[in-house]
């Protein structure tokens, strides 16, 4: 089946009624997912930060300077930095929250969190960041604590993306907003070709080549194309009971991201 | 996300800056304070934030206008003015420039910048060793020398032009005024030409 025929796959959430649900093209048992997904990041965690590098050009530096510009921080902001992986986010909102607020960086998968705080801690950031290993389906935080919360790079990989995104709104302060960067549909038939082309053909062998994985980089360029595109995450987040919800296609599409609050 | 590659690159040179700077730069007083600069020329604000860091405070700059303890609305050629710091008010009595919030606060950004002492030559030097870096310079000064030249030929000759030949060069009105004459003068020929014709047929029926 093409990438494009994915696409147009009737179940894009992720899950299905019964008890299974996507690990990329694949369809297995929902209790197996948490596993697979982390046997994916413990395998490529130490490469991660070069190979998204490599893998965008670059590129998702400005993506997820865009997702900081969208966030309305201030001082004194709680945030939580959810699949934060290498803490990219982090860092940002760690100096703009300053010494009264707080930025939570937390990822299921303990060998992202490992590189994650090692990365930071070299550049000095450590006063006001706090580490946390957490499914994002049943976050271990109190209701209305944080201002903003934001998962980057991290939902495709949720078992339940239902469940994670109420879960969300539930640790959201009334007036918080969620923000969701995430690969999606792109919007020009050319580049979703050129796309497809690239992540099925250059992406794993990029991934043997500098990360020794091939096969967690096809489960990246599968796991993409599983994801719900913008519209339908949209509706989710709606559903799950955001208010104000909107997109924004970044790189024609390539990437979205999704803003919505809780009030 | 052009907003986001410029804020990007100017992150980038203003740490850098501040890095290769000889004499102490004194950011910690504007430890988590924020200056604003909306330009003119841009379509997106630009933020400037001094972050506390262990090593050294840096400044990150974003397009977030949530918090900010002073706003600034000029122009970028007013911008190159305003790194001295007693500028500022000179510039607002002038409406070059328009501020919000704590002036203080853009002094002292001013002051940091005013106060930047990079020894370029030896930085350059550290890299690319002592004698390119000198040839370089000394290419640089003379290049610079060259340009200054031309510009001051360009402005020399564009008074020139704006002094005297401009005084020769025919106005619209005039062009007009004289288009007018000559339409004027060929009906005059016409009406002419239409009365010799007239006296010639009188002439020939006689």
């Amino acid at each position: 089946m093409s990438a494009s025929e994915q696409n147009q796959s009737p179940d894009k959430q992720g899950s299905s009624p019964d008890n299974t649900t996507h690990f990329g093209y694949k369809t297995i048992d929902k209790e197996d997912k948490v596993s697979m997904v982390a046997g994916v990041f413990h395998s490529v965690a130490k490469q991660y930060d070069v190979m998204n590098d490599l893998m965008s050009f670059g590129v998702h530096r400005l993506w997820k300077r865009f997702t900081i510009d969208a966030s309305g921080v201030r001082p004194g902001n709680k945030v939580l930095d959810l699949a934060g992986g290498t803490g990219d986010l982090t860092a940002k909102f760690s100096k703009l929250v300053g010494k009264e607020g707080k930025v939570i960086l937390a990822d299921i998968n303990s060998s992202m969190l490992n590189v994650g705080r090692d990365k930071l801690r070299d550049k000095g950031l450590v006063q006001n960041i706090e580490y946390v290993q957490a499914n994002a389906q049943y976050l271990p935080f109190e209701d209305n604590t944080f201002d903003i919360v934001t998962i980057a790079f991290g939902l495709r990989n949720v078992t339940d993306k239902d469940m994670a995104l109420r879960s969300i709104y539930r640790v959201l302060k009334p007036g918080g907003r969620l923000l969701v960067l995430e690969f999606s549909k792109p919007e020009y038939e050319l580049l979703n070709k050129a796309y497809d082309f690239y992540s099925f053909n250059i992406l794993p062998k990029m991934g043997e080549l500098v990360a020794k994985d091939g096969d967690s980089y096809q489960y990246l360029a599968e796991s993409i194309r599983m994801h719900p595109d913008q519209e339908t995450l949209k509706m989710m987040m709606d559903d799950a009971g955001f208010e104000q919800t909107s997109f924004k296609n970044l790189t024609g599409g390539v990437v979205a991201l999704h803003k919505g609050y809780k009030f | 996300m052009i907003s986001q590659v410029l804020t990007s690159a100017l992150e980038v040179l203003i740490n850098k800056t501040l890095a290769l700077s000889a004499t102490h730069t004194s950011l910690e007083k504007l430890t988590q304070k924020t200056l604003t600069v909306e330009l003119e020329e841009l379509y997106f604000p630009l933020s400037f934030t001094v972050c506390n860091a262990i090593k050294n405070p840096q400044v990150m700059v974003t397009t977030l206008t949530e918090h900010t303890d002073c706003t600034i609305k000029t122009s970028i050629n007013t911008l190159r003015e305003l790194k001295a710091e007693q500028q500022i008010t000179a510039l607002i009595k002038q409406n070059k420039l328009d501020l919000t919030g704590d002036i203080k606060v853009a002094q002292q950004f001013a002051s940091v910048a005013e106060n930047l002492d990079i020894d370029w030559q030896s930085e350059l030097a550290n890299h690319i060793g002592d004698i390119p870096t000198h040839k370089l310079m000394q290419l640089g000064k003379r290049v610079s020398t060259k340009v200054d030249f031309a510009a001051n030929q360009i402005k020399a000759d564009a008074s020139e032009y704006v002094v005297h030949e401009k005084r020769l060069v025919v106005t619209r009105s005039q062009v007009d005024q004289f288009s007018q004459q000559v339409l004027e003068v060929s009906k005059q020929v016409d009406e002419l030409n239409q009365r010799v014709a007239q006296l010639i047929n009188r002439k020939a029926n006689n």
